[in-house]
């Protein structure tokens, strides 16, 4: 800890006392006693020492900033195609440099660690056989891909963008709660936050010394090319996008944009001769590396879903072939199962040789009889969540939910143990945000708030410094799902202690 | 003796209209066993295709097709050279029961899982699960003679009649209509037998004619089944005769099912209606070409 | 350059001036029946003709009146060319393509959207039947305005280029071809006050009478007009000034390829036929069969366009 850098307290403007930490959750910013958390008190006080007035004006231009520039997320169900901003808290989450570097080298380790697994599930299958994984966990996931079997991608890497969640408990020790490894998203909000908070607290960015995130895109694309077939000196990359209706599509957007890539729909591609080929006005352009943002299902029609529309046919014989790099692979998906979840400190052991440098959230295996029994006894105080075997039920906050949701839950579980998993309820850490309630005046309150550091796997790891921070808006709440009013926050990572 | 068997498989699909894009997976590349290597293939395509080779999930050998110019018509000729070792007859060093071998279950779990559970055509239905309790093992059976039992009782049961089903139909349309084609029988089989918690998988291929043992009806196109058969291995029986796989089955593809092992098996832009597709087959013994028979029907591709 | 992406862009700048032409044809012909005595031109038939769509019209309703004829032009779902419609064809062609186009006029074509979405009759007699097509007209001109100060002058450029400057001249060329055709009036009637009135909502329904004025002076003539809507070298409206404008963006997005040289020859044979009429020789020759000749033409760009750069399914 710190202490010989922070700075008096005693100086904390007034507006700090009106701030109550929340009971029971760890505060980002705030010590229980009210005095603030010296690694990173500096943003602390700058936050605070705005005070709420100019901290609500900053917020009504960055949310003008956000409206003008499009960063918008298209909401299912609304027919009229209204696009809404992704609420943006003013007040950023810092992290330390120290707190960061365990993080980081815990990221890296996990993201080789599920890497490792879908290229050993797909090929010999030893954790398998060495009995450290179920091996009917794996072939009964709705996600698991016979058509992986036999594309060896380069540098054997499967996952190329992770994006893993990361919750902070009551004691305020940071642990995974889950992994994304399919087509995750997030990162264009990331990106515009920062962007925006440079231009409305440039002063405090540059005295804090946070750590740059425009990295990132340059990465993404330095990744995505050294995962070209070989032989490939300059590669063509293209974004799959499932085109403007998909809820993600200003992401796709805007990452195509930023770095430089053709932004593709299914019926612009074309697999001839067993390549892939965009089909430009002047002829076909040879693709090499085809970052998909769609789902496997829909990926190629001969070998998946016949009916679909936003993939391309041959596909995977062109990968077969070696010829293009499908970016993040086929069946990754067997790695983020919630179930499969539970097994992967085993895996770092078993891949790596190492203990886990973060750990998991407890994640209970209902298909095991003693625990299930054991779970069902006290379901509300669990979060039950389906695996990728279950038949599509939704996740249950044991605490939250009524007598009667709980019951049927018991039926489900009893029915299909295999298809769920729970974990304790966690109470995620608070981060002092700007709300306004009941129309009354704005201030300062805690927010629950996770986090979702992304990974990328080239022919080396790189993580983003920081990743989205997204934060519940409504008092009380946990869920931080942009769907369901979650927001985001700018998230710093500081460069050294200030 | 060692035997070597020409064929010459030829399909051919008509379209009502002009289709301008057709992606294809083709299975007709027999892939090696113990008994059996693939010593000629040739793989010819009209209107000609972009043809790429590769393995999929079960080991099977796979061509892509892909063809870019409009075309009314499709013809997939595969002509294979292949060699077949005479099977032999050697009794198994261990004949263990069901008691003895369902100990191992764990194990065997692991390694055949594919093979012992429900798959497309072959789902675990109430009406599959009447008819395996009506035909269950005890526990002292010899898991061997059991198998051989189950073959040879499907053989009996249920009647050989083209059209009683479809290429689609699953175990239950056979089931249901108390008849069906070699491809049905396979299924069935192969439902009793994982039922029964033994490892069996379908087997695609050619039936040369020998003896008395004439492809049934017209095709020599045929399906049979493999079972792990404790101390022999993974052993053909071909539920459609009632016997043991012979050095005249001519193995090109194995899987769960049919569904895993199509013979072409892809999409198309252009034609929206149900074309017709024929089939001719030419097997000959030692190079030989002997008598062709042909055999057409709608069928989907 | 995506092929999907060029015939998106090409769609978005047609119906824009589709919708933008209709605008202003309403504008100007309202004013023109509210000006003239009752009676004296058969309602709203002659717009209906001039964009050609008095069949679809037909088939929807009976008779041409007011009310029916503003709805059809400008709500009616059941007409594709409607402003609402076209409105929506470019939205949707936008919203797939914000890659490409600067959000500003992103912006402002999905505001003119949701604005339109909302429209009912109502609305448009509130406004005021003039008043609401001159705004939408002027909307319409902000959207090109954005257009013009944003787009950086590439191929996406041209394409937007190419599909609008192809909407003009079939619009020009079919509005001559209704006045002359279908409104020639008695020949007693040529030179009469209502057909100089008739000439003079032509020019305006371009936003070409100041100019032509300045070219011919004042005196209306059809020599003159047609000399003016089909041959002038400047006026952005007129047909060979868009025809070549066509063919010089297709010069530029051929020379991004292997070819070189355009790859539409009509558009080529058109602009140079344009470069050399005059408004004697095609109306001794027939003015009609002129006109229709462009607009075979144009349509034959249509297609060429399609075969060569457009099609990507």
């Amino acid at each position: 800890m710190a202490t010989e850098n922070a700075r008096p307290t005693n100086s904390m403007p007034p507006v700090s006392a009106a701030y109550h930490p929340a009971e029971g959750a760890f505060d980002e910013m705030f010590r229980p006693d009210g005095s603030a958390r010296p690694e990173c008190s500096a943003v602390t006080e700058a936050v605070f020492g705005r005070g709420v007035d100019e901290l609500s004006k900053i917020h009504a231009s960055a949310e003008r900033m956000l409206l003008r520039s499009g960063v918008t997320f298209n909401v299912y169900g609304e027919s009229a195609g209204a696009e809404r901003i992704f609420p943006f808290d003013v007040v950023p989450r810092a992290i330390d440099s120290p707190t960061w570097a365990t993080l980081e080298s815990g990221l890296i380790q996990r993201v080789k660690a599920l890497n490792a697994f879908v290229a050993d599930v797909y090929g010999e299958g030893n954790i398998l056989k060495d009995g450290i994984v179920p091996r009917d966990l794996i072939m009964d996931s709705s996600q698991y891909r016979r058509g992986a079997i036999g594309i060896a991608p380069p540098h054997g890497v499967f996952i190329t963008v992770a994006g893993i969640d990361l919750v902070r408990d009551a004691a305020g020790n940071f642990c995974v709660l889950e992994d994304n490894v399919r087509t995750p998203s997030g990162v264009s909000y990331v990106i515009e936050n920062r962007l925006m908070l440079a231009r409305l607290m440039p002063d405090l960015l540059r005295e804090c010394r946070v750590k740059s995130v425009e990295r990132y895109l340059a990465d993404l694309l330095e990744s995505l090319a050294e995962l070209a077939p070989a032989g490939i000196d300059h590669p063509t990359i293209a974004l799959l996008t499932p085109g403007p209706y998909n809820s993600a599509f200003f992401e796709h957007v805007f990452l195509s944009q930023r770095m430089g890539i053709e932004l593709v729909e299914g019926r612009d591609l074309v697999c001839m001769d067993h390549k892939l080929w965009m089909k430009t006005v002047y002829g076909p352009k040879r693709v090499h590396v085809l970052y998909r943002r769609i789902d496997d299902d829909f990926l190629d029609p001969v070998v998946f879903r016949p009916d679909s529309m936003l993939g391309v046919s041959g596909l995977t014989a062109a990968m077969h072939a070696g010829a293009v790099t499908v970016a993040n692979g086929i069946g990754t998906g067997v790695a983020d199962d919630k179930a499969v979840f539970a097994y992967t400190p085993q895996m770092i052991r078993y891949y790596l040789g190492e203990q886990p440098i973060i750990p998991i959230v407890d994640t209970h295996l209902l298909r095991e009889h003693d625990v299930r029994a054991k779970v069902l006894l006290n379901l509300d105080r669990y979060v039950v969540k389906p695996t990728g075997a279950s038949g599509g039920y939704g996740v249950v906050i044991g605490p939250r939910a009524s007598d009667e949701e709980l019951a049927k839950l018991r039926t489900v579980i009893e029915r299909d143990p295999k298809g769920f998993i729970a974990q304790p309820m966690i109470t995620l850490s608070t981060h002092p945000t700007l709300v306004t309630q009941n129309g009354g005046a704005p201030k300062l309150a805690p927010r629950h708030v996770d986090l979702r550091p992304f990974v990328l796997m080239g022919a080396k790891p790189r993580v983003l410094a920081g990743g989205l921070t997204r934060v519940a808006l409504r008092e009380g709440t946990l869920i931080v799902n942009s769907s369901q009013g979650g927001g985001s926050k700018d998230t710093w990572v500081l460069e050294a202690p200030c | 003796m060692t035997m070597r068997f020409r064929i010459r498989h030829v399909t051919k699909y008509d379209y009502p209209e002009p289709v301008y894009e057709s992606h294809n997976e083709v299975r007709l590349k027999p892939r090696d066993s113990t008994h059996q290597r693939t010593i000629g293939f040739r793989l010819d395509v009209n209107p000609p295709a972009a043809i790429a080779e590769y393995h999929d999930a079960f080991g099977n050998i796979v061509h892509a097709l892909s063809i870019h110019k409009p075309h009314r018509e499709l013809t997939v000729m595969a002509d294979s050279l292949i060699e077949h070792d005479e099977i032999p007859d050697i009794a198994p060093p261990r004949n263990p029961s069901f008691a003895e071998f369902l100990i191992d279950d764990e194990l065997r779990a692991q390694e055949e899982y594919d093979f012992l559970y429900p798959s497309r055509y072959v789902p675990f239905s109430d009406q599959l699960k009447r008819l395996f309790w009506m035909q269950h093992p005890k526990p002292d059976q010899p898991v061997a003679d059991y198998v051989a039992r189950i073959v040879a009782w499907v053989r009996d049961q249920f009647a050989y009649e083209p059209g009683a089903t479809n290429v689609h139909s699953d175990v239950n349309q056979v089931l249901a209509t108390g008849a069906g084609v070699c491809q049905d029988f396979a299924h069935l089989t192969i439902g009793l037998l994982r039922l029964a918690g033994v490892p069996a998988r379908y087997a695609s291929g050619y039936l040369a004619p020998r003896g008395r043992l004439r492809p049934v009806g017209s095709q020599a196109s045929h399906a049979w089944i493999e079972v792990m058969v404790p101390g022999r291995g993974w052993t053909g029986f071909d539920p459609t005769h009632g016997c043991i796989a012979t050095d005249h089955h001519l193995r090109i593809a194995v899987g769960r099912d049919y569904g895993d092992v199509p013979p072409l098996h892809g999409v198309y832009r252009g034609a929206s209606s149900v074309h017709r597709m024929g089939v001719t087959l030419d097997i000959s013994e030692d190079g030989d070409p002997g008598p062709a028979s042909t055999d057409s029907g709608a069928n989907q591709q | 350059m995506l092929r999907r992406v060029a015939s998106q862009l090409f769609w978005t700048a047609r119906n824009l001036e589709r919708a933008e032409w209709r605008a202003r044809l309403v504008n100007v012909n309202y004013h023109l029946l509210v000006e003239s005595p009752a009676g004296a031109i058969e309602g709203w038939t002659p717009l209906l003709a001039i964009t050609g769509d008095l069949d679809l019209y037909v088939t929807l309703y009976e008779t041409p009146a007011e009310q029916s004829v503003l709805e059809f032009f400008t709500l009616d779902d059941a007409n594709p060319s409607s402003i609402r419609r076209c409105i929506g064809y470019a939205r949707e062609n936008c919203r797939a393509l914000r890659n490409c186009i600067s959000s500003e006029m992103w912006a402002e074509i999905n505001s003119l959207y949701l604005d339109a979405n909302g429209w009912t009759y109502d609305t448009l007699q509130a406004a005021g039947i003039f008043e609401f097509f001159q705004d939408l007209r002027n909307r319409f001109y902000l959207v090109s305005g954005i257009v013009e100060s944003t787009m950086p002058r590439g191929a996406a450029y041209d394409f937007l280029t190419i599909g609008r400057t192809l909407e003009a001249a079939e619009n020009v060329t079919r509005m001559l071809d209704a006045k002359y055709h279908f409104l020639l009036p008695h020949p007693d009637d040529v030179g009469s006050q209502l057909d100089l009135q008739q000439w003079a909502a032509v020019l305006r329904s371009a936003s070409a009478l100041e100019a032509y004025i300045g070219t011919f002076g004042n005196a209306m003539n059809i020599e003159h007009v047609v000399d003016f809507l089909l041959f002038d070298k400047s006026f952005p409206r007129a047909a060979r000034y868009s025809i070549d404008r066509l063919d010089a963006a297709l010069e530029r997005v051929a020379s991004g390829g292997k070819e070189g040289a355009s790859q539409i020859p009509t558009a080529r044979t058109l602009a140079s036929r344009l470069r050399s009429g005059s408004a004697p020789g095609v109306i001794k020759d027939g003015l009609h069969e002129y006109l229709l000749g462009i607009q075979d033409d144009c349509a034959k760009i249509g297609g060429e366009l399609f075969a060569k750069y457009l099609r990507f399914e």
